[in-house]
């Protein structure tokens, strides 16, 4: 396989959970009130070492939002999403940012989450109306 | 006679050209009616607007400079009968009579009378009067020398060419070469033969450069011309990539696309035959370069050692690493003295041969993947210091240059002329950078695809006239340096390419490689039978084993 371009962040950083590759720093979070199938999620202003998916329409908590799954460089296992565009006035602060679920991630003193498994709604949940 | 004769009733031309014909039916005078026949037959031009003639369909040639050249043109030729005829018919002088007398008198030799004229052409500057001057009578002084007329020369130097008051040196090895002979043999440039005057005509295309260009038409002004349109046409031809193309005068020239190497000739892991196993590396080797002489090979671990081999045996000869640390990338200086090596604690370390560090810079010079290159003149070295930005550290200088955009680079590769950078970035793109002297972005690649892995591009072709780079689809691009235009996306490998290699010596050779396991080499379409017959290869696919 080729060469994987990764960025290495300095500080405290989040990383994959499977293959430790980093993602965001905790500098870079915007608001740790948003949630997801998996429990919490956290908004970044900035990620990493992602790609990203296609782009559909997702009914969420606060609202209909353009979104796209994002996947880790390394591994390729799903770890958030980015908001391409939000319907509702209120929402646009969210565009341009992304979420990374806490499950799918290792914290700065790299802590595992241990995930509550709730009833996933529609894959994603959503949350914060800042 | 001559002359276009616009009053002239268009009756009288008409009955002109019945005359003409009439003396043509009778066999007599074949040279005047074609005179007059053609003189009809020329298309009045178009007027334009300030009164003065102008030619060709934009209007901005003016005829009587148009025709001045061409006179010029049929004189440099030797068609002295030609170009005077061209002035008689045309009625437009080539140059003003004052002139010719004073051409004529150059080239005879009346010194004097020369300078006189020069004062009567009307020219307003005062310099080129006395620098014109200097040179005629300076010319004299020479010819008296090579006459043995000594105290001639001396009275010269003295009465005419110190009163200028101009060229104080010349005039003091002027006075020198009277006094020793041998020296004036360095004083002339070194085509001069024995004779220590140069040739008048010579002189008169000194005087030519120094008179404006409207009094006297500087030599080869056409042909000047006509080497800067074929320029032009060369330089937006966007598949130029051949030396041997001639470029007709008859035709603007357009290459076509068969210059561009976009057949596949070699699809191959097995084909060339595997010399040694290089063991050694912990860990994945993440580049590799042959050293300047093509003897040896260096090669980094990924935060590990770098390793210098020997070509033909295999054998490890240095390993260079630093405690604790790891390197990133390395290469070696273009004398093959030294090598340097980014290092994972952002530092470039410099190295002798035989393992003894010389150099150390620290700070934020390089990145855990860093792209690390050095100018063939040792002087600069160019990493990637920033997410964003490229360092150009000149050694010797200690001076830091940056380049900085505003999406993250993923790799760069340097122009053999040193004055180009290509820079790959996250977003797709491909960044041209001048690195001269200022930093100036000059061009944009766009069309491949990058979304992963580490894609690399490269300049190549004739006078690296193309842009080449790898891609994540699997094709292979090519785009035309100067127009940024993409040429081509060659079809072939069946995973990402990861990068690409333009044959350095030949134009029409480029090789790729994938993560298919191959590495293609693509060339010209005709080349391909020959292939088949000399190497019995051809194309064929293999499995890429290992």
């Amino acid at each position: 396989m080729g060469r994987i371009f990764m960025i290495t962040l300095e500080g405290r950083v989040y990383s994959c959970k499977h293959c430790f590759t980093h993602l965001a720093l905790l500098d870079d979070i915007i608001s740790k009130s948003f949630h997801c199938g998996h429990g919490k999620a956290y908004l970044f202003d900035k990620v990493v070492n992602i790609t990203e998916g296609e782009k559909e329409e997702r009914m969420m908590m606060t609202g209909l939002h353009t979104v796209v799954d994002i996947f880790c460089v390394g591994c390729g296992s799903i770890v958030g999403w980015k908001y391409e565009a939000a319907h509702e006035k209120a929402q646009k602060y969210k565009e341009g940012k992304f979420i990374l679920e806490r499950f799918k991630v290792l914290g700065p003193d790299g802590g595992n989450y241990l995930a509550i498994q709730e009833s996933l709604v529609g894959g994603s949940s959503d949350a914060d109306d800042a | 006679m001559g002359g276009v004769e616009d009053d002239e009733p268009a009756s009288k031309r008409m009955k002109l050209s019945s005359e003409a014909l009439i003396h043509l039916s009778n066999g007599s005078t074949v040279k005047e009616s074609i005179v007059g026949s053609s003189r009809d037959l020329m298309a009045r031009p178009p007027q334009s607007d300030g009164g003065e003639e102008v030619v060709g369909s934009k209007g901005v040639i003016k005829k009587v400079e148009f025709v001045r050249i061409i006179a010029k043109a049929l004189y440099s030729l030797g068609y002295i009968r030609s170009g005077a005829h061209l002035e008689e018919e045309s009625g437009i002088a080539l140059h003003s009579s004052i002139i010719n007398v004073f051409m004529r008198q150059v080239l005879e030799g009346d010194w004097d009378e020369s300078v006189a004229t020069l004062h009567n052409i009307g020219l307003t500057d005062e310099m080129i009067i006395k620098s014109a001057s200097f040179l005629i009578l300076e010319q004299k002084f020479f010819e008296f020398l090579d006459e043995e007329k000594v105290m001639d020369a001396l009275k010269t130097l003295r009465t005419e060419i110190s009163p200028l008051c101009i060229n104080h040196g010349r005039v003091r090895e002027l006075s020198l070469s009277i006094v020793s002979p041998s020296h004036c043999f360095t004083v002339r440039s070194p085509k001069q033969n024995t004779s220590r005057a140069r040739s008048r005509t010579k002189l008169l295309e000194e005087l030519q450069k120094l008179l404006p260009p409207t009094v006297m038409i500087p030599e080869r002004r056409l042909e000047h011309l006509v080497e800067q349109a074929l320029g032009l046409q060369r330089d937006a031809c966007m598949f130029h990539n051949s030396l041997d193309e001639e470029i007709s005068l008859f035709a603007d020239h357009q290459c076509a696309r068969d210059q561009i190497p976009s057949y596949a000739l070699q699809v191959d892991a097995n084909g060339i035959s595997l010399k040694h196993k290089l063991s050694g590396h912990q860990k994945p080797v993440s580049s590799v370069s042959w050293s300047p002489d093509d003897h040896q090979l260096l090669t980094c671990g990924v935060e590990e050692v770098v390793r210098r081999w020997d070509a033909p045996s295999g054998e490890c000869l240095s390993v260079y690493e630093k405690a604790g640390l790891g390197m990133v990338s390395c290469g070696w200086s273009p004398d093959g003295k030294w090598i340097f090596s980014g290092v994972n604690d952002k530092s470039i370390s410099l190295w002798e041969l035989d393992g003894r560090e010389l150099e150390c810079w620290k700070g934020q010079h390089t990145l855990k993947i860093s792209d690390l290159e050095i100018t063939s003149d040792g002087k600069q070295i160019i990493s990637i210091c920033r997410e964003t930005a490229i360092l150009l550290l000149d050694r010797e200088a200690k001076v830091e240059r940056f380049i900085e955009e505003d999406q993250t680079i993923t790799s760069f590769s340097l122009s053999r002329d040193n004055r180009f950078l290509l820079v790959n970035l996250l977003n797709q793109e491909i960044h041209l950078w001048s690195i001269e002297d200022d930093l100036k972005l000059v061009s944009k690649y766009r069309g491949h695809k990058r979304t992963r892995f580490i894609i690399r591009s490269c300049f190549g072709g004739l006078e690296q006239a193309f842009v080449a780079s790898g891609s994540e689809d699997s094709l292979v691009y090519i785009w035309h340096r100067g127009t940024g235009e993409l040429i081509e996306a060659l079809p072939g490998h069946s995973g990402a390419v990861n990068c690409v290699s333009w044959n350095p010596t030949n134009p029409h050779m480029l090789a790729s490689a994938s993560d298919d396991r191959t590495i293609r080499i693509w060339g010209l379409n005709n080349l391909s039978a020959k292939q088949k017959d000399t190497h019995g290869n051809g194309i064929h696919y293999c499995n890429g084993g290992t």
